[in-house]
């Protein structure tokens, strides 16, 4: 052995457990900058307010805590977080194989279109009345997924071009339907038949007795779905592709890994998760469709999965915080004068301050200066 | 069939191509500048709204329309220097960075025109009035062109002459000579001293002026009023545009004027008792179908 | 005592030094003092210092201690710009053109010609033609960088130095993408430069190449200059061993080969770069392939590889036919392979080493079992694989792309030698690998021969090669133009003329016996 290899072993117990700590103690400090993020954005939010000459302390008061206050909040922030997560784990699949997809936004209504067609007019005993819409959601949104992905693999069409388009699309051919052909006669507003009793999704206010809006078993679910996300990812061949894919398409290449399929499936995993929310959408908040039911939904479900570097367990606790956010601003703006798009703000600020990721050493170093000068 | 046809080929139809193409054109432009200097612009869309907005406040405000035009265009011009600051200086991914921004505008615009006028849809209370139109009092009589060309607002003739003056910019001029260097081979330019990130902020700089006056546009032009979220997904059409046209500035520009094209003829048909929204599906439908085409040319091309 | 009419020197240096922030130190207390006029030689291993120490003397690195003087003027260089402006061009080892556009307008970029915004293209095109002829460095003006030869690209970079009004050019190893007579061409340039008094530094570690060209030469090792000798008062031996501490011998021990049955048969191979290549490797015997960098060698091992599709042709291992098969085939049927470029293939960077240590076993057992990864299996794989190849990393889940390159290539050589391979192709195993992982690396291979592989070895370093190399084929143009199935004795200026095309052997002579 050369001399090199020999300090190489000696060295070898020290370096390794010093790399543990230090791994320890950067994720520790990643929590905390996390933590620090929300509170500046709130405080930018406070700022904001105050220079427009609002209650700045009684808006921000409602927004953190409103959300507690009562539980049928509680329920709207967990039914919320529950379509969130959804959403947010379905860009976070195609994102870790380095593929931008944008397409959440129509997958989601074609699994609420999906979902709700079966759950609306099918006759299905007790278990089936819920699985099988959800399943028709999930193939519904993994097709319209199948669509950019194989374009994607096989073509090398641009996925952010292609996944806009194809938003833009299904947004209009959902509107079209819901006017025109599945317009619920039975109510002035705009809106589709009720979906059958055995179909809607359980209400968690009838399990627990106490009021909690249109929260229902699709939280547990959701749960479930988070961790068979992690366990895809980090535990199977398909997930391990999906991870070299995103990493270095030449290097999966090469190793033999089959690229263009596992973007293909990146892509079709990814929808029928949007697919899900849709279906929980359909079955679970809503009991039926509605116009414009997504909301901003499937963007802020982008938002969520960037922010927690599309790792699933981060992508619930993002979600859980921006559905947070969003009540507590209607809160805020049923109580004070002040607008809930506020939130907005907040949201947006903490997307730009995490992403900038100079930042927290920008400040480290500032706070070394100052240290030094004393 | 036949009332299809009628409506395509009237001047009317022409002449609304030009106009609903103008914030296409001008904000793809302007992602075209940014995407060459090697910085792709995903928040056109914020830069434009954030522009409509503060156009028509600031002209509401101030009384004149040229002081509303001149700080809306600032508005989309500060909008992407902070994605230059962030993109550049902090390090942060520039398509995440983009949809944050776009984010922030969304929000910024609609809390501030509620906190100003306590109304959630827009400035309409505010009398912003709106940029002038121009008439050309020889061409107008012209029979077929004339009605086409006379008449359009001023922002359309400002985005009809940015096509050649990007071209010329890109091409022609020095700093567009640095602006492609540094988009292509950045480590190149700086080794022969050029500042790449000067010359990333300046194109970003134009890129959301660019991005402004289509903002501008919208709501100083083409109605004189700031409605919330009426960019509409716009900033992101012409992201598609800037792709469609293969990066190249007459190429961008032709897919902005497609893109018009779509719009105005699917309003045009919604009057001929077509269900509205399949009609408006159209320019999309079509874009999808081009990206596949062109892509599977490129594809066949590549192995031969 | 200072002689008061001597001229400064062109470029003195004392006490550089460059540390990293990461607390790397690349450059350490450094003295230089080259005359005008002088060709010097900076010459070490890779990692000694020597890119570093250019890249402080053009401006793309601050020094963390130092002075730099040019022309006896104490100078901070705060970019490359200053650089320019005080007379110092820098030709880099990865040519720096943008490669849309044309050879002029990559000359004159940074210093346009033109009134005001505008560039003028003629102005551009007119004065690089006239540099060009003034240098004797053959150009096309109007042609795009990315449609002409290599030779010319570096002829464009030396202009882009000539028209700034370099007075002291840098050039980072020239000579490692040309051919024997565009070297011979270069350097008749670099004289005539030399003689219109142009200073000239050359980094290099062909060391024949050095004593050819220079006046002195300079050694560094780890980051320090271990001395300064006059070039025809040194012998590359000397010259060697400053550079490594130790007498280096620039043989690599290994028994002679005992091939047994062909494993690889290849037949009229063709593709992209390629036409028309056979031959055959048996087990237990290292070919080795050399050729000018671009003359289609990268290519061919991409076939072999599966990475790319051949248009005509064969190849079988072991009797199978792969020809069309994808890389995942290959792999299943034996083939091994270390790319010739591991940083934009042969890894994941920011995935941990385990990870990438299995990607060619990670959906098999004993790695995964009914659908799922055993992770603790994989990582004690890693952990094995790190041991037995005497890699540098504190854990495996340390990402790839927190090693040095040596290490990295360790990475992809445990990998690939790790799973018994039939067939072998090695691409530049050594390139951006320090001396010590070298001959690692080298009886790695030889061990791999002798547990029975067929064992292809493409190199860009002849010296490699012939030491290395129980047959020896060589290739231009995409075609074999000699074998040699006894290599002993053969020279490197020998191999050089076949690499050129100025000699050739038959095709009988290159196909006899493949079958």
């Amino acid at each position: 052995m050369t001399p090199t290899v020999k300090t190489l072993v000696n060295a070898e117990p020290e370096g390794r457990s010093a790399f543990l700590a230090a791994r320890r103690t950067s994720t520790a400090v990643e929590l905390t900058m996390t933590v620090l993020t929300v509170a500046v954005a709130v405080l930018i939010a406070f700022l904001v307010i105050l220079a427009t000459g609002k209650d700045a302390s009684g808006a921000l008061g409602a927004l953190l805590t409103g959300p507690l206050d009562r539980t049928p909040r509680i329920g709207r922030w967990l039914a919320d977080a529950t379509t969130l997560s959804l959403l947010g784990l379905s860009v976070a699949i195609p994102f870790r194989a380095r593929q931008i997809s944008l397409g959440a936004e129509g997958q989601v209504y074609a699994g609420a279109l999906a979902g709700a067609l079966v759950a609306i007019h099918v006759p299905l005993p007790p278990v089936a009345a819920v699985l099988v819409p959800l399943g028709a959601a999930a193939l519904a949104g993994a097709a319209l997924g199948a669509v950019p992905g194989v374009m994607k693999a096989r073509l090398g069409a641009n996925e952010i071009v292609a996944t806009l388009m194809l938003n833009a699309v299904v947004v209009r051919v959902f509107d079209y339907l819901l006017t025109d052909h599945l317009r619920s006669p039975a109510s002035a507003a705009i809106q589709s038949d009720p979906v059958r009793p055995g179909s809607a999704l359980p209400l968690l206010s009838d399990f627990f007795g106490v009021p909690l809006d249109q929260a229902n078993i699709g939280l547990f679910g959701m749960l479930a779905v988070a961790a068979a996300v992690w366990f895809l990812l980090a535990r199977t061949p398909l997930g391990y592709r999906i991870r070299m894919t995103g990493s270095n398409p030449e290097f999966a290449l090469y190793g033999g890994i089959d690229v263009p399929r596992t973007i293909e499936w990146s892509f079709v995993i990814g929808g029928a998760l949007a697919g899900l929310a849709g279906a929980h959408l359909a079955l679970g908040v809503y009991g039926g469709l509605q116009p414009d039911m997504a909301g901003g939904l499937a963007f802020e479900g982008i938002v969520v999965a960037l922010l927690a570097r599309n790792n699933p367990v981060g992508v619930v606790a993002a979600a859980l915080l921006y559905s947070y956010l969003r009540v507590g601003g209607d809160v805020m703006e049923q109580q004070t004068d002040v607008g809930s798009e506020a939130v907005t703000i907040i949201q947006a600020v903490i997307v730009l301050l995490v992403t900038a990721r100079a930042l927290p050493e920008l400040v480290k170093r500032h706070l070394a200066r100052k240290e030094a000068g004393r | 069939m036949n009332s299809v046809l009628d409506v395509v080929l009237s001047t009317g139809f022409l002449a609304a191509i030009l106009r609903v193409s103008t914030p296409y054109v001008l904000a793809a432009l302007g992602g075209l500048l940014a995407e060459r200097a090697g910085v792709p612009n995903i928040a056109l869309e914020g830069s434009m709204l954030t522009a409509a907005c503060a156009g028509a406040l600031v002209a509401g405000y101030s009384g004149s329309v040229w002081a509303g035009a001149a700080c809306g265009i600032a508005a989309g011009a500060l909008l992407t220097l902070l994605l230059g600051v962030l993109h550049l200086h902090l390090g942060a991914d520039a398509i995440i960075a983009g949809i944050g921004l776009n984010l922030l505008a969304s929000g910024a615009t609609a809390y501030t025109v509620y906190a100003l006028l306590g109304d959630k849809g827009g400035t309409s209370r505010l009398h912003s009035g709106a940029l002038p139109s121009v008439r050309l009092p020889l061409i107008e009589d012209i029979p077929g062109l004339g009605p086409v060309l006379s008449g359009q607002n001023l922002m359309t003739w400002v985005a009809l002459a940015a096509a050649p003056a990007v071209a010329w910019l890109l091409y022609r001029a020095r700093f567009g000579f640095h602006l492609r260097a540094v988009g292509e081979f950045p480590e190149a330019a700086r080794s022969v001293g050029i500042h790449v990130h000067r010359v990333q902020f300046l194109a970003l700089a134009l890129s959301g002026a660019l991005a402004g006056a289509a903002g501008v546009f919208l709501s100083m032009g083409a109605v004189s009023f700031f409605v919330t979220g009426m960019t509409a997904g716009r900033g992101y059409i012409a992201l598609a545009a800037v792709f469609l046209g293969a990066l190249r500035p007459w190429g961008v520009f032709l897919a902005a004027l497609g893109f018009g094209a779509a719009e105005a003829l699917s309003v045009q048909l919604g009057n001929l008792d077509i269900p509205s929204q399949l009609v408006s599906a159209i320019p999309y439908v079509f874009t999808l179908l081009a990206l596949a085409f062109f892509a599977r040319r490129r594809l066949v091309k590549e192995s031969v | 005592m200072e002689h008061r009419d001597k001229p400064p020197p062109a470029l003195q240096v004392t006490g550089l030094g460059k540390t990293y922030p990461n607390g790397t130190r690349a450059v350490s207390d450094v003295d230089l003092e080259i005359p005008v006029g002088e060709i010097r030689a900076i010459v070490g291993q890779n990692g000694a210092g020597k890119s570093t120490l250019m890249k402080l003397l053009y401006g793309l690195e601050h020094p963390s201690a130092g002075r730099i003087r040019i022309r006896g003027l104490q100078v901070r260089l705060s970019g490359p710009q200053d650089a320019i402006t005080l007379g110092v061009g820098m030709v880099h080892q990865n040519l720096m053109l943008v490669p849309s556009f044309t050879i002029a307008e990559n000359v004159v970029l940074g210093v346009e010609p033109g009134r005001a915004s505008r560039v003028d293209r003629t102005a551009a095109a007119e004065r690089t033609a006239a540099l060009a002829e003034e240098a004797g460095l053959a150009v096309d003006p109007e042609a795009r960088v990315d449609q002409v030869s290599v030779g010319m690209r570096q002829r464009a970079e030396i202009l882009k130095a000539l028209h700034r009004g370099a007075r002291i050019l840098i050039l980072d190893e020239p000579t490692a993408v040309l051919t024997p007579q565009e070297t011979t061409d270069l350097f008749e340039a670099v004289r005539r430069l030399r003689d219109s008094g142009m200073t000239v530094l050359f980094i290099s570690h062909k060391l024949k190449e050095v004593r050819e060209i220079s006046d002195r030469v300079t050694v560094m090792r780890a980051g320090s200059v271990v001395g300064t000798v006059e070039t025809h008062e040194a012998t590359a031996a000397e010259l060697a061993s400053m550079m490594v501490g130790r007498e280096m011998s620039l043989e690599v021990p290994r028994t002679p080969a005992r091939p047994g049955a062909t494993v690889l048969r290849v037949r009229d191979l063709a593709g992209p770069s390629v036409h028309g290549v056979s031959f055959g490797i048996a087990a237990g015997e290292i070919v080795g392939l050399a050729g000018v960098e671009g003359n289609g060698q990268t290519e061919l091992v991409e076939l072999l590889a599966g990475l790319r599709r051949p248009t005509a042709g064969s190849v079988t291992v072991d009797g199978a036919d792969v020809t069309r098969l994808d890389a995942a085939a290959h792999r299943r049927a034996g083939i091994a392979h270390v790319p010739e470029d591991r940083l934009s293939n042969g890894a994941a960077l920011d995935q941990s080493i385990a990870d990438n240590l299995i990607v060619d076993r990670y959906a098999r057992p004993p790695l995964a079992r009914r659908g799922t990864l055993r992770t603790r299996r994989v990582r004690d794989l890693a952990e094995e694989l790190i041991r037995r190849y005497a890699i540098r990393a504190p854990h495996p889940s340390v990402p790839a792309g927190a090693l040095s390159g040596g290490n990295l290539q360790k990475v992809v050589v445990a990998r690939e030698l790790s799973s018994g391979p039939r067939l072998l192709l090695a691409a530049q195993l050594t390139r951006g690998v320090d001396i010590g992982a070298m001959h690692f690396m080298y009886e790695r291979l030889v061990e791999a021969r002798d547990a029975g592989a067929a064992v292809l070895l493409v190199s860009a370093d002849l010296g490699e090669l012939l030491a290395l190399s129980d047959r020896l084929l060589v290739i231009k143009d995409g075609r074999l133009v000699a074998r040699f199935d006894d290599p002993a004795g053969l020279t490197e200026e020998a191999t050089g003329l076949y690499m050129l095309g100025v000699e050739q052997h038959t095709d009988e002579r290159i196909t006899a016996g493949v079958g």
